[in-house]
């Protein structure tokens, strides 16, 4: 139970390299964060100074208003768990669980119930006994959560705890720490690659880029109005399409000759983004892209077909229904609603309609030429 | 399985080298060593008269054989631990260091490459009574220093020039052991509560202890057979039978003394004893060993 305060933190290695640029995050009492971001984007960095296993160069970090920068890990009440899940490999399940605890000097009797609580809880009774190697990925991914949840600490981290399990045990332990996390009520902080991941657990989610913080918000404000490109290219799957705009006599020209009237926007944009889910075939003159497909990836329920815009190099992704029969070389016609177009500028940054209370009038006139 | 059949003997000539070697240098001259405890033999070695067990009961009444036996246990339970806890102590502060790690690490290294009587003279002179340099410092401390007529000091410096010579060895496993301690594990720890110390018993030690009783095996016979030269070189045995080990004796009693017989059963009777210590340890400690 705690609040936790990042104040322009930054991370600066001694040979120079940055880590971490001026992070700002406010994390309220008993909300689970998710960090996300590509390898090498400083997320894990992030979490260890949160730990106290990495200095803070500069800024403050405050857990319940208090500055923690200069303490050692164990004085923060913080609780990790671990890729690898660090499980100490001489110790019995229990004695794992129990260790934190005896450091801190919690009585015998006290220590073996709290234990046993915990294991009742993650359905690890039988095993108290056991050796770590003993232990399936499943199991030990339990016991480290089990660690983690008998010190009753302020904060959980997380460092990618479910990327050493395959893909079923993956989806059934993400359901288990969220009702775990939830039912406790513990301050969370997950750092995770798998934008999946990311979205289904996260009260919040923050998605870092080369040290720094591209956005923080919901995981359906972030797909909805993602504030970058890097943002919008970085959550959903599969990927945003991107395509740039030229400024033409009739418009903004998309590749393959389409021309967009584009008003009431701030900036200059410099390409549209849209997700393949939104495009949805169209018989209409007005349809935006004519495409070619070019590979089919069947899922079941939807379809996926890898496209080019007709007559160019342009790759087009689009999600369809799994009922659609599709043929390679085939033509589609496309179109998406108006509300489904992100327009970005040439940083990357999203530009906004200029006034959103406009209700259902179209702000964004289309007019195809093709 | 047709693969080995049709190859019976390929096995066999692929192991050859190795039984070899160990048949020459191992096997037949222990047998001798059994042979010749039986016997007593002629100072000139013409003739040897079968004597049964009188060698092993000669040897073992004798005072002189059980003083040397309370030396060795001295001398290799301090070579054994000095040698494991110093190279212990060392790895743990190399594996801490950063900068420049490898150039420390090869200069740790070193004293192994020195052949055991160098070192045994480098220590003699460094502990001289009117030469040495450290005798000269401890003189200044009011220690007056003299291993020649001290057999208490004596026994401390061919302890101290046997530990130096192995401590190398302990150092490259020790180290080796500590930078295969998945570092997640001590910062796991570390949240956990566990001060540096309490994280080095609780987690860093147990996890080194495969390394830590192999090394006490490798020690122990080190102690007990390898210091022969260092031991040599250094007092002599001296004085007075102060360092006189049990491997040094069978060396005195044979080669100076020529009393074969009584060299060769005290031979077999150390071979006894360093098996049966093995065993013990294998037996004893091997169970707190986590692999």
């Amino acid at each position: 139970m705690a609040t936790l305060t990042l104040d322009a933190l930054n991370k600066r290695y001694p040979n120079g390299n940055a880590a971490l640029l001026g992070i700002d995050l406010s994390v309220e009492d008993g909300e689970m964060i998710v960090i996300v971001g590509p390898s090498g984007c400083g997320k894990s960095t992030l979490l260890r100074c949160l730990a106290g296993l990495e200095t803070i160069s500069e800024g403050e970090l405050k857990i319940d208003g208090e500055r923690v920068n200069e303490r050692e890990p164990a004085e923060r009440d913080i609780a990790m768990v671990f890729q690898n899940y660090a499980l100490y490999p001489h110790m019995s399940v229990a004695e794992n669980m129990a260790y934190a605890l005896k450091n801190r000097g919690v009585p015998k009797p006290a220590r073996e119930a709290k234990v046993r609580e915990t294991a009742r809880v993650l359905g690890l009774e039988a095993l108290l006994d056991r050796r770590p190697r003993q232990l399936s990925g499943g199991q030990r991914q339990r016991v480290a959560m089990g660690r983690a949840i008998v010190r009753e600490p302020k904060v959980f981290l997380f460092d990618e705890p479910l990327s050493n399990l395959d893909a079923a045990l993956r989806v059934q332990m993400r359901l288990e720490i969220r009702r775990l996390q939830k039912r406790l009520g513990t301050t969370a902080i997950y750092v995770t690659h798998d934008q999946v991941e990311a979205m289904t657990l996260a009260d919040r989610l923050v998605v870092m880029n080369a040290g720094r913080v591209e956005q923080i918000g919901t995981p359906m404000t972030l797909y909805q109005r993602p504030a970058t490109r890097f943002v919008a290219g970085f959550i959903g799957s599969p990927a945003m399409n991107f395509l740039p705009l030229e400024q033409g006599a009739a418009g903004w020209r998309l590749p393959g000759g389409a021309c967009l009237e584009l008003e009431g926007f701030e900036g200059r944009p410099s390409s549209l983004g849209v997700r393949p889910e939104h495009l949805r075939e169209s018989d209409a003159e007005t349809a935006l892209f004519d495409v070619r497909v070019e590979l089919i990836e069947p899922l079941g329920a939807d379809t996926l077909a890898y496209c080019r815009l007709d007559g160019t190099a342009t790759p087009l992704v689009v999600r369809l229904d799994g009922a659609r029969q599709l043929d390679e070389g085939e033509r589609l016609r496309l179109d998406a609603g108006i509300d489904r177009l992100h327009l970005f500028d040439a940083e990357g940054r999203r530009l906004e309609r200029r006034s959103l209370d406009h209700g259902r009038a179209p702000l964004l006139p289309l007019s195809a030429s093709l | 399985m047709t693969t080995f059949q049709r190859h019976r003997f390929t096995p066999w000539l692929l192991l050859a080298p190795q039984l070899v070697v160990i048949a020459v240098f191992f096997f037949w001259p222990a047998s001798q060593a059994l042979y010749q405890s039986l016997y007593v033999q002629d100072p000139f070695g013409l003739s040897a008269t079968f004597a049964g067990l009188d060698n092993f009961i000669q040897v073992l009444v004798d005072p002189e054989y059980r003083r040397a036996l309370g030396v060795t246990v001295v001398f290799s339970a301090s070579v054994a631990l000095l040698a494991l806890s110093v190279a212990l102590l060392l790895a743990v502060l190399a594996d801490r260091v950063v900068k420049g790690a490898r150039g420390y690490r090869t200069l740790l290294v070193w004293p192994y490459a020195v052949a055991p009587a160098v070192a045994g003279v480098l220590w003699m002179f460094l502990f001289d009574p009117t030469l040495g340099v450290l005798s000269a410092m401890l003189g200044t401390l009011g220690v007056d220093w003299n291993h020649r007529l001290d057999g208490g000091q004596a026994l401390a410096l061919v302890i101290i020039a046997s530990v130096w010579k192995q401590v190398s060895y302990n150092f490259v496993f020790f180290l080796a052991g500590l930078q295969a301690i998945p570092k997640s594990l001590l910062e796991a720890a570390a949240i956990d509560a566990a001060g540096p110390w309490k994280r080095f018993w609780t987690i860093t030690f147990p996890l080194l202890s495969p390394t830590t009783f192999f090394l006490l095996v490798m020690n122990t016979t080190y102690a007990f057979f390898d210091t022969f030269g260092t031991i040599d070189a250094t007092t002599g045995g001296g004085p007075g039978g102060a360092t006189r080990t049990l491997i040094y004796k069978v060396f005195e009693d044979g080669f100076v003394g020529y009393d074969l017989g009584a060299s060769a059963a005290q031979s077999v009777i150390l071979m006894l004893l360093v098996g049966a210590l093995t065993l013990v340890q294998f037996r004893y400690i091997e169970r707190k060993v986590h692999y």
